[in-house]
């Protein structure tokens, strides 16, 4: 049985949207200009007991929504699941017993007591016995590093540390399935890796299954086997991960500026011209076909370098690259 | 059996919740005392008052203590174990019932039982000191003080939960629950023979003041069944219709998705 | 008017549009009035009935009613202002403000005026249709422009205090316990609650010594017997007042400046 099964999920919000000063309020209030806003619409997909997934996709695309559906947190308008064999908004408590959930932008801590505080508050919550949960915090404190932090007010941790012990509460309870919406939000690149090292270690270590979202490429790559790319509420792309990289992860950018003018028709070989300017220009390169350094080379041949700037392309391109090759197959 | 379960669950945040307050203790007093002294003063008006009128249509000092003495044991023990109870419509338009939600145990208590305001434990004390000064204590009234105030205390909260869960069908409720609870509490504290006709029935019903103030302090002062039935009857029939409108509205959470867009 | 007048006229002015951005909200607060008035109501006719009298210590039922919708008026129009200016004090951004082309104090006098006056309108509206609707009509017309006068004395009044208790800021941490005091000493000493005239002998003799019966009490009980006389006397006595309380008030605001200007913010 799969740990998690979705079939056409839609979510559809009503909002409403007010004009700015007196006479927008007064026309809010007596005719509400109301307008659909279709999150989610019809996403199906499985994911394996234990399995490594990564949703990304740009803000506001939706992954957030289809993970609060999966937890019960919200009714989908259309579509079904089942997670760990319960559909979640109909038995929401028995789910919430057998799965953990980290939100990047609500913590689950409290504020202004110790970690550790929290996590006895959990304990009662999941109905552990005093024994098992103090041998359960041991251990994740071990885990996550984090001995030395549970005595401290939460309000007194920086970022990172704060997410790790948010993690460790969501682990408590040994569930089958972790559910983490940004859970790297906000971090400096260091908290980020330590944050990615603790979760892939307890995956190995408890078979526990991830599902994650994000909307930084780097989580995925360096946790997920698999990934499921949403946008505009659609899932776009879904393969493995090594297979995305291979597909999409291969270009890169490069932006250079000579000394002199640029002329207007400058090319150069192996690359994709993406802008000139007067000094500098944007190109495009395939590095299974061209390697960085004859790209480099060839750019210096045709004048006077200043400089060079090389980087990968962002989430948001990748998925405009797909959506390309989807309408022109 | 899931009595006990909740209760336990319950005993467990009121405990976090005292830990949080304990890392502010000074906060703590100022605020308890604070509330005392600003009770003091509203009741200052009703010295001033009798000490003129001596009574009103059958009320005087005595009826007015045990009145404060049971609100305010109400209120305040309300506000002091279910925090939450002022933010509901705030928790439902900013999409804070996520974390309530998450956790396996039911959303609307928990909500409730997670936040605990001070001045509160101000109130409660400040009623148990009425109900000393009012000098009735024999077993029995000390009984039917303490049936009296849970009763309005469930009540209150009642009424504020089904007046806050409008806020699933109108996006945003904070400042009519505001008012609704300023209302609420105002009218509970003058005598209910002040009123009479269309007020008196709004009292009972739409805005039901009675139920927490006049009502059970009648029940103090003189025992009756019809009373206590007509307490029983007022506290079921709310809480059970606010837990039927939450659940209800539950279905319609947005989780903060759907605010209002400024163009 | 000097060019610097005209500077805050217009802070003022932006003020008070200010406040018509949320109507409902506006609305919604007029409700309190509306609420206690209400009660109070109740509890007037039934008290002027039990007691069998056509007026108690010289005021009617109709006096007492339209006494206590201007006093309600003037209390829940009154702007935060305390705790705006201990803020201001606290975290330091009045020495910022120190630097811009306008007095602190004026400014806050500006801001305060523009967000009272709506309210005040919006209140004594919604207080005035209640009791209009059900005691009977308002005091005679030529006695509002001398209640005027003293509701904006009454407002300057409380901003002196309210702004001593701000500036307090400077040396205490707790203005709000302060700020809270004075609200409460309003409540029955200023005679928002009861008019003063029901109180008994003494208590009323300690509440005219005081300034906070100028704030409430003096404007609401002239307005509801109107009387050449009473308004001079009230007059002068609120400017008396007025005089100590704003020397104080800019006696603590210099020394304010020149220990930031020491200190630094």
């Amino acid at each position: 049985m799969p740990a998690i099964r979705a079939e056409g999920l839609r979510k559809t919000f009503v909002t409403r949207r007010k004009a700015a000063g007196l006479r927008g309020s007064l026309r809010a209030l007596f005719h509400p200009d109301r307008q659909t806003v279709e999150a989610v619409r019809g996403i199906s997909f499985e994911m394996e007991e234990g399995e490594l997934l990564g949703f990304i996709g740009p803000n506001g695309a939706g992954k957030s929504t289809t993970i609060k559906m999966l937890t019960g947190i919200l009714y989908p308008t259309a579509g079904q699941a089942t997670v760990l064999g319960f559909v979640p908004w109909e038995q929401r408590q028995q789910l919430a017993y057998r799965i953990g959930t980290v939100f990047g932008q609500r913590p689950q801590l409290w504020y202004h007591l110790p970690a550790i505080d929290t996590f006895y508050l959990f304990g009662k919550i999941y109905e552990l016995d005093d024994r098992t949960i103090r041998r359960r915090i041991a251990f994740l404190a071990e885990a996550f590093e984090i001995e030395h932090l549970l005595e401290t007010p939460v309000r007194k941790l920086s970022l990172g540390q704060r997410m790790r012990c948010e993690i460790a509460a969501s682990l408590l309870h040994h569930p089958r399935l972790l559910l983490l919406d940004e859970p790297s939000i906000g971090l400096d690149v260091v908290a980020k890796q330590r944050i990615r090292d603790t979760i892939r270690r307890m995956n190995e270590l408890e078979g526990v299954g991830v599902l994650l979202t994000s909307h930084d490429a780097g989580d995925i790559e360096a946790l997920c086997r698999r990934v499921i790319i949403i946008n505009h509420g659609q899932i776009v792309y879904q393969d493995k991960v090594s297979a995305l990289k291979r597909r999409y992860l291969t270009s890169k950018l490069v932006e250079v500026r000579y000394a002199h003018q640029v002329p207007r028709d400058f090319r150069v070989e192996g690359t994709q011209v993406l802008k000139i300017g007067r000094y500098g220009v944007k190109l495009r390169f395939d590095t299974r076909q061209t390697p960085v350094e004859a790209v480099i080379a060839r750019l210096a041949e045709a004048g006077n370098l200043v400089d060079v700037t090389i980087s990968d392309p962002s989430l948001e391109e990748v998925i405009r690259t797909i959506y390309q090759e989807q309408a022109e197959p | 059996m899931t009595m006990r379960r909740e209760l336990t669950f319950l005993l467990a945040l009121w405990k976090a919740n005292l830990l949080s307050a304990m890392e502010y203790r000074a906060a703590f007093i100022s605020q308890v005392i604070g509330m005392m002294l600003n009770n003091a003063v509203y009741f200052a008006f009703w010295v001033i008052f009798f000490d003129r009128f001596q009574e009103v249509r059958g009320w005087g000092l005595d009826e007015m203590l045990l009145l404060f003495a049971v609100v305010a044991v109400s209120f305040g023990l309300g506000v002091y174990l279910f925090g939450n109870v002022m933010r509901i419509a705030e928790a439902i338009a900013n999409g804070r019932l996520d974390y309530y939600l998450s956790l396996p145990r039911p959303v609307l208590l928990h909500l409730l039982a997670s936040r605990s305001i001070a001045s509160g434990f101000g109130d409660f004390l400040y009623g148990l000191i009425c109900f000393a000064v009012a000098g009735r204590w024999t077993p029995d009234a000390v009984a039917r003080f303490v049936v009296g105030s849970l009763l309005s205390m469930i009540v209150f909260l009642s009424f504020l939960i089904l007046v806050q869960s409008l806020a699933f069908w109108m996006g945003s409720a904070t400042l009519v629950s505001a008012q609704a609870a300023n209302a609420l509490l105002t009218f509970s504290l003058y005598p209910i023979t002040l009123f009479d006709g269309t007020a008196k029935f709004l009292l009972f019903t739409i805005l039901p003041a009675a139920f927490i103030g006049a009502v059970p302090a009648e029940f103090v002062r003189t025992f009756s069944w019809s009373t206590l039935a007509h307490l029983l009857l007022a506290a079921s029939l709310l809480l059970a219709l606010a837990v039927a409108l939450f659940q209800r509205g539950m279905r319609r959470y947005e989780s903060g998705s759907a605010i209002q867009v400024q163009v | 008017m000097s060019r610097r007048g005209l500077k805050y006229w217009a802070i003022f002015k932006t003020q008070l549009i200010n406040g018509f951005a949320y109507p409902g909200d506006l609305l919604a607060r007029s409700l309190s009035i509306i609420i206690f008035l209400w009660v109070f109501l109740f509890l007037w006719r039934t008290t002027y009935r039990a007691v069998g009298q056509e007026r108690i210590a010289g005021l009617s039922l109709r006096d007492t009613l339209w006494y206590l919708m201007l006093a309600e008026t003037i209390v829940l129009s009154k702007p935060r202002l305390s705790s705006t200016i201990a803020e201001a004090v606290r975290d330091g951004s009045i020495a910022y403000l120190l630097n811009k082309p306008y007095n602190f104090l004026l400014y806050q006098l500006s801001v305060g005026l523009g967000d009272s006056i709506l309210r005040l309108a919006f209140n004594a509206l919604a207080g005035g249709l209640l009791v209009g609707l059900t005691v009977g009509p308002p005091p005679p017309l030529w006695g509002w422009p001398l209640t005027l006068v003293t509701v904006i004395a009454a407002w300057l009044i409380d901003f002196c205090i309210a702004a001593t208790i701000g500036l307090t800021a400077f040396v205490t941490e707790d203005v709000a316990a302060f700020e809270w005091i004075y609200q409460k000493v309003t409540f029955i000493l200023g005679g928002l609650l009861i008019p003063l005239d029901f109180f008994p002998a003494w208590l009323q003799a300690v509440a005219q010594a005081l300034p906070f019966a100028y704030t409430v009490y003096g404007p609401a009980r002239l307005f509801v017997e109107p009387d050449g006389g009473r308004f001079v006397t009230l007059l002068l006595t609120q400017g008396a007042w007025l005089a100590a309380l704003g020397m104080l008030l800019a006696l603590l605001y210099r020394k304010g400046v020149t220990w930031l200007t020491i200190n630094g913010g």
